[in-house]
């Protein structure tokens, strides 16, 4: 067992892929580092940790996810993990503070070892069931996450506490002029304009845009006010290293507290694992690279297990950052592997330029970023089926009333709830032929869904009748008990009943639990 | 506290002790009052392999303390540490100790505001340390502000506790002469801060562009002053005049360093800005 695991658990080669184009790989790398570097400083803050974690985060989670992974897909720091990152911890400890670090780290190694588990069973595929509107439904809800948390950093609001979202709306409507700080505020508005409108013309880059016009306000200010009386936050100088080695605590304490946040590791091990399984379906159906998405999972699950010994926290696919590379052709993780490179070139040299960046440039970025995640095309395009509706809807308001944890939970349950209806749902059609009543069948005959045939074959309990079951695929075993019941019922001297099957195995699996039951089966004609 | 004793007497006359086992087991009872009562000392608390929030964030205030550009680099801009003036990590008296928790709020004229303990560290960090101020809910405060409360356990709240700050010096009848103040420094302080004042690792520079800005407390000559009579040449407590003591703080703080922030707005800028691409 473990020799045949051997290919799946190597890293990445340029053997395997064939055709590498280097120049576009090198190019992809260096955007995707461009790109990453103001998402991990984002990320860290709402992760509640200090900026270079975030950095490291980008680093090496990348490096990890690629050098393990098959395909294009880049990983590093990721909204959902990161929200839901400060609220695990934020109950045991301060934000920021040596101990937060210390069970974030944890957390991360829990999570990378329920993402190795979940690999181990196999379990990939079931984040096949997340159905795209749960997807939509969690994306729009983390959007208005990141819209109403950025408020706090934009308005220059001193409370980093977790208000319900219209007890902040209240608070600021009650009390705006004491709450809002002008300096912060107009550096924040400076961004979010800036990248909106940057936005209709440079997609793309739109964020880095909006970065470079919200620094250029904070200077302006900074040269006009003192910055003792304008209390603007700003980022501070990064004590960035290219080898930030740690390691998860260890201790029995440390173990007490892991064992009450494990919950909490399911969900994000979930989460990501769902999000980054979602690229990779994109991926497999959009290009022909040679994607295994099992070890995908095997990545995801490395990625975050070694995170913790390199001041990172868990992270998970990137979507945006993997369009961009999709749109520049990139085709192997040696994009991914390049990029964390140049994403440590990059800070050493550009670290010190940034120690002045106001913290309401970075929420202005989390504005946009959360802005982009509402999609009204996607949601439009939901409202023409009502049970792909009802999922989205339910999902985005159990986030936004009840929170992350809960949405995620609620989405998982009801996309499977809805597969499970849809599936168990019969097509079933009477067509009235000479001297006898033919019923056909379409889907999958199971506990479920036999009722609905029951029922039907009881109204015809007096009539000849063909049971035409040649396209159902599956038929378990409390259906074929119901048909061999309903035969017990019949008056089988004056009617007669047969079945048509669709294969001999079957036929052969339909005898065997037929209870001795004398029933006719009627071949599959050859048309 | 007087309750408590009462009502130990009063078990004693129960218990019908004799006046010297009497004696012995109240010396007992006091004993272990106070005893265990005494925080743990810092070198304890490191060597613990686990710390919960408070004794944690304690911790990461004495590191930010004393290996300030590691710990706290994040919002400083020179390259000194807060122990270089809270000498011992903020321990000994008159070297400007930090058991001034009980002291806070209270109103300063520097900024003519009330300041809360949170106030009185960010500026540090914009004045001495020459940096950028903190939020408040910055992790460096909140931890510094769990150390001054760690070290100001068993002080009495409201009232300044004894050594606090710098001694005053007495007016000696002499203005403070920077001419004097140079032969002296020459003398005595060159050795280890260097001829010009640029310091050594382990040893502050006390001027330049990577030392304390001019709105800085050390910037006060007679604060200064009272700083290196109490506690300089290190070592050799004490043994400088006022005078000389004088004339050295004069010495130093009329040398070149960085500006006043509340002052020189775009200077300051440029001058943070070259000095961040120093490092």
């Amino acid at each position: 067992m473990a020799l045949n695991r051997l290919p799946e658990v190597l890293p990445w080669h340029p053997r395997n892929s064939t055709n590498i184009n280097y120049s576009s790989e090198l190019f992809g790398a260096l955007i995707g580092a461009i790109l990453v570097i103001p998402q991990g400083i984002t990320f860290a803050y709402l992760a509640g940790l200090p900026p270079e974690y975030g950095i490291y985060t980008s680093i090496f989670v990348t490096l990890f996810a690629s050098l393990f992974g098959t395909s294009s897909m880049l990983g590093g720091p990721n909204t959902a993990v990161a929200i839901l990152i400060g609220v695990a911890v934020a109950p045991y400890a301060g934000r920021g503070s040596p101990l937060y670090i210390d069970y974030v780290l944890m957390l991360s190694f829990m999570v990378g070892i329920i993402q190795l588990l979940i690999w181990l069973l196999r379990g990939g595929r079931f984040f096949m069931y997340l159905s795209p509107a749960a997807i939509t439904g969690i994306t729009t809800g983390v959007g208005l996450i990141l819209v109403l948390s950025s408020l706090d950093g934009i308005l220059g609001l001193s409370t980093s506490g977790t208000l319900f979202f219209f007890q902040k709306l209240y608070l600021l409507f009650d009390d705006a002029e004491n709450l809002v700080n002008p300096y912060s505020f107009s550096v924040g508005v400076v961004t979010v304009v800036t990248g909106l409108v940057a936005r209709h013309y440079k997609t793309r880059y739109a964020i880095l845009i909006a970065i470079a016009a919200g620094y250029l306000c904070g200077l302006l200010e900074m040269a006009q006010f003192p910055h003792v009386d304008m209390e603007l936050e700003l980022l501070g100088y990064l004590p960035i290293t290219p080898l930030p080695l740690s390691h998860p605590p260890v201790g029995t304490e440390y173990l007490l507290v892991g064992l009450s946040m494990l919950p909490d590791a399911i969900i994000i091990s979930l989460i990501g694992l769902a999000q980054s399984m979602v690229i990779v379906k994109h991926l497999r159906s959009d290009t022909d690279q040679p994607i295994q998405p099992d070890k995908e999972v095997f990545a995801q699950g490395m990625a975050n297990l070694l995170a913790p010994f390199f001041s990172s926290f868990a992270g998970s696919g990137s979507f945006n950052r993997t369009a961009v590379n999709q749109s520049l052709n990139i085709k192997t993780p040696l994009a991914g592997i390049v990029s964390s490179g140049i994403v440590l070139v990059v800070i050493l040299v550009l670290g010190p330029v940034l120690t002045y960046l106001p913290m309401a440039v970075i929420s202005g970025t989390l504005f946009l970023v959360g802005i982009g995640m509402i999609k009204t095309d996607e949601i439009r395009r939901l409202t023409t089926w009502r049970g792909e509706l009802a999922v989205f809807a339910v999902t985005l308001l159990s986030i936004i009333f009840v929170g992350l944890q809960t949405g995620l939970v609620v989405a998982l349950v009801l996309s499977v709830l809805l597969f499970v209806l849809s599936a168990s749902r019969l097509e079933l059609q009477v067509e009235h032929e000479a001297v006898s009543v033919r019923i056909r069948v379409e889907g999958h005959l199971f506990y479920a869904s036999i009722d609905q045939l029951s029922q039907l074959l009881k109204r015809h309990r007096s009539e000849n009748v063909i049971l035409d079951l040649s396209v159902v695929s599956y038929l378990d075993l409390s259906a074929t008990e119901a048909i061999a019941k309903e035969l017990t019922n019949r008056n089988n001297k004056q009617t007669f009943f047969a079945i048509q099957l669709s294969s001999p195995r079957l036929q052969a699996q339909f005898e065997n639990r037929m209870l001795g039951e004398p029933v006719q089966f009627i071949q599959q004609t050859q048309t | 506290m007087r309750a408590v004793f009462s009502g130990i007497i009063h078990i004693l006359t129960h218990l019908r002790l004799s006046g010297s086992k009497r004696l012995i087991f109240l010396s007992a009872i006091l004993f272990f009052r106070f005893v265990a009562a005494e925080q743990l000392p810092i070198e304890n608390l490191l060597e613990r392999s686990y710390l919960d929030d408070y004794y944690s964030n304690v911790i990461y205030g004495y590191r930010i303390i004393t290996e300030t550009e590691k710990y706290g680099a994040r919002y400083t801009g020179n390259s000194l540490r807060c122990s270089n003036c809270h000498l011992d990590a903020g321990r000994r008296r008159d070297a400007i100790p930090l058991n001034v928790a009980g002291m806070y709020p209270k109103w300063r004229s520097k900024n003519g505001r009330r300041n809360g303990i949170g106030l009185r560290i960010r500026e540090c960090f914009v004045y001495s340390l020459d940096g950028i101020m903190p939020p408040e809910d910055a992790p460096e405060v909140m931890a510094i502000s769990a150390y001054i409360s760690y070290l100001s356990h068993g002080e009495t709240i409201g009232e300044a506790p004894e050594g606090r700050g710098v001694p005053t010096i007495p007016d000696t009848g002499y203005d403070p002469n920077p001419a004097s103040g140079k032969a002296i420094y020459d003398q005595k302080c060159a050795a280890c801060h260097g001829k010009g004042g640029v310091g050594i690792p382990t040893i502050p520079p006390l001027w330049g562009i990577d030392s304390y800005n001019e709105a800085a407390g050390m910037a006060d000559v007679k604060r200064a002053a009272g700083f290196i009579w109490a506690n300089m040449p290190l070592g050799q407590e004490r043994t400088l005049s006022h005078q000389d003591a004088l004339d050295v703080a004069a010495y130093i703080n009329i040398q070149i360093r960085p500006g006043d922030p509340r002052k020189y707005k775009l200077l300051k800028l440029l001058e943070s800005v070259s000095g961040i691409f120093s490092r």
